[in-house]
């Protein structure tokens, strides 16, 4: 039995940290299902399956750090705790990994909503996504390349 | 400095990990204190390094059959981290020294292992010829290397070679006819090697990256390993390049970190915080804070890549060594981010009187800049996100 399998006890303090990486963890596998299985490429995106948007790629390799950050910040909490005493050294390193898992639960909600297109405020987030519109800044002041469907006014 | 081809003394061997630790500890505490004035005055650190390769911390990772403590990659990194904290080019210099002894380990010959880890357990420090300025991309070579009957030729023009103006012995990288890696020991003090002391980058500023020519540079076939079997086959080079580079970002971070604390502790109280002192504002206690617990996460993970790569030593497969990649590529991208971030923060919370140039403070934001675009943080983002999404296992080179 180690953190992530632990049931969640009241006045445990690492029972926050181990829920939101629990949590983080469930999400995220949720989403990868979702873009693996069900998520449609941008159009505009020149890609076949959403799954090869190197936007998409690089937004799950963020992901993964955080919550990877967030279980060995949880694991070092424990360490302080299972090596004894009460110190303060012990209490920062419990307070460290609440923020770190707080952190990665964001992030990871925060992109389920927008990858998925469900539960989330933010209309078009997967038909008119915004990486792509940083993309099309982008590719315009850095390269001079017209947005396609300007290109096609002119 | 004048070339030479022998260590000055020969140097303590190291037998443990723990020994290693505290070897680095007592080093980074004398390197500490001239850190700041080599830099300014990009003095480099030639008695340093004597000190630091006489220590027996440039050996550390031969196997125990051959003589060395063989540790942990974990160790090497922690190693590497304490060294950059106190000054980071003193860091970055044994980098290719120490990636130079896995690929012997992986290519060479039974004889030329006994060789030059026997060399290098002395107090020969290699240097290194890898990297061209001006080839299409980072892993393209445009140095030749011709074998004759028993020596081989090499032909070339280097640049980014960190450690090759201190070095005793100069791996350089060459391809053949068919393009195939070759690395070639060349002694300092052989013919037609001519190493150049052009590095005036603005961070890293006294590890001479200048560059290397070899010109008709001839050496016998017993210097020679064919480097590329270290990509050809899985093995965990590539992790092991990359995790000294994410340990000295760490490094960067963590010394910036401790000086960012000493300074806010100094800095005067902002007139809206109704404060007597800067080190009771609470928007700065937060920020140090927040700078605390993301240090403390990459340390975390830099720990877990050299448990990662250490898998993969044991048991190299495509698997490992894959996983091995993508935990040193989540370090990667952490350390140099919080390198980054925390050497800006120090100014931001010791106020405007930090950068005043008799601090030189902004050696920290200038050695992790510089030294972070050694490879992009944001490739590799997408590195573990298409091992994680697509099942794809990252590329096999000295980058990933």
């Amino acid at each position: 039995m180690n953190a992530l399998t632990q049931p969640i006890v009241a006045g445990q303090p690492l029972a926050k940290p181990q829920h939101d990486l629990h949590n983080a963890r469930t999400l995220l596998d949720a989403t990868l299902r979702f873009v693996r299985q069900q998520a449609q490429p941008w159009a505009g995106s020149g890609f076949a399956k959403a799954t090869d948007d190197p936007y998409v790629i690089s937004r799950f390799g963020d992901l993964q750090i955080r919550i990877e950050v967030a279980a060995a910040l949880l694991q070092r909490a424990e360490e302080f705790l299972n090596n004894g005493q009460e110190d303060t050294e012990t209490t920062i390193a419990i307070a460290e990994s609440h923020l770190a898992s707080a952190d990665a639960l964001n992030a990871v909600s925060n992109a389920e909503f927008e990858l998925t297109g469900q539960r989330t405020p933010l209309s078009g987030s997967v038909t008119d996504p915004l990486r792509w519109k940083l993309h099309l800044i982008g590719n315009f002041r850095l390269n001079g390349i017209h947005p396609p469907s300007v290109r096609s006014v002119v | 400095m004048t070339a030479s081809a022998q260590p000055p003394r020969t140097a303590h061997v190291i037998h443990s990990d723990a020994e290693a630790i505290a070897v680095a500890h007592k080093l980074a505490a004398r390197f500490a204190i001239e850190a700041s004035a080599r830099d300014r005055e990009r003095r480099l650190p030639v008695a340093e390094l004597d000190e630091f390769s006489a220590s027996g911390l440039w050996g550390i990772t031969i196997p125990k059959e051959y003589g060395g403590a063989g540790v942990s990659y974990v160790t090497v990194a922690e190693v590497i981290k304490i060294i950059s904290a106190a000054d980071p080019s003193l860091g970055q210099i044994p980098q290719n020294h120490l990636g130079v002894l896995d690929i012997l380990l992986q290519t060479a010959t039974e004889a030329q292992k006994r060789y030059y880890f026997g060399k290098v357990l002395q107090g020969y420090r290699f240097g290194n010829a890898f990297s061209e300025s001006k080839s299409k991309n980072a892993g393209a070579f445009e140095t030749r290397i011709r074998f004759d009957e028993d020596t081989a030729q090499i032909d070339g023009e280097k640049f980014y070679c960190t450690g090759a103006l201190f070095a005793h012995i100069v791996p350089a990288v060459a391809v053949d006819q068919e393009n195939k890696a070759f690395i070639a020991f060349v002694e300092r003090d052989n013919p037609g090697l001519t190493v150049i002391d052009s590095w005036d980058g603005f961070g890293q500023r006294t590890t001479a990256s200048g560059g290397v020519n070899l010109d008709a540079v001839k050496v016998p076939l017993s210097a020679v390993i064919p480097a590329h079997k270290a990509f050809d086959e899985p093995t965990a080079d590539g992790p092991i390049s990359q995790i000294i580079q994410a340990a000295v970002d760490t490094g960067i971070a963590v010394g910036a970190l401790e000086e960012t604390k000493r300074y806010a502790r100094e800095a005067r109280p902002w007139i809206d915080s109704q404060q007597d002192h800067g080190w009771q504002d609470p928007f700065s206690i937060a920020a140090i804070g927040d700078l605390e617990w993301r240090v403390h996460g990459t340390e975390a993970i830099l720990k877990k890549a050299g448990q990662a790569i250490d898998a993969a030593l044991r048991k190299p497969n495509e698997d490992t060594v894959a996983r091995a990649s993508v935990v040193v590529a989540q370090a990667k991208v952490l350390s140099a981010e919080i390198a980054l971030l925390t050497s800006s923060k120090l100014f931001e919370l010791a106020g405007t009187r930090s950068v005043l140039g008799k601090y030189n403070l902004d050696r920290h934001w200038r050695n992790a800049r510089t030294h972070t675009l050694h490879d992009p943080a944001r490739w590799k983002y997408h590195l573990i996100g298409n091992y994680l999404l697509n099942g794809v296992k990252p590329a096999r080179h000295a980058w990933n």
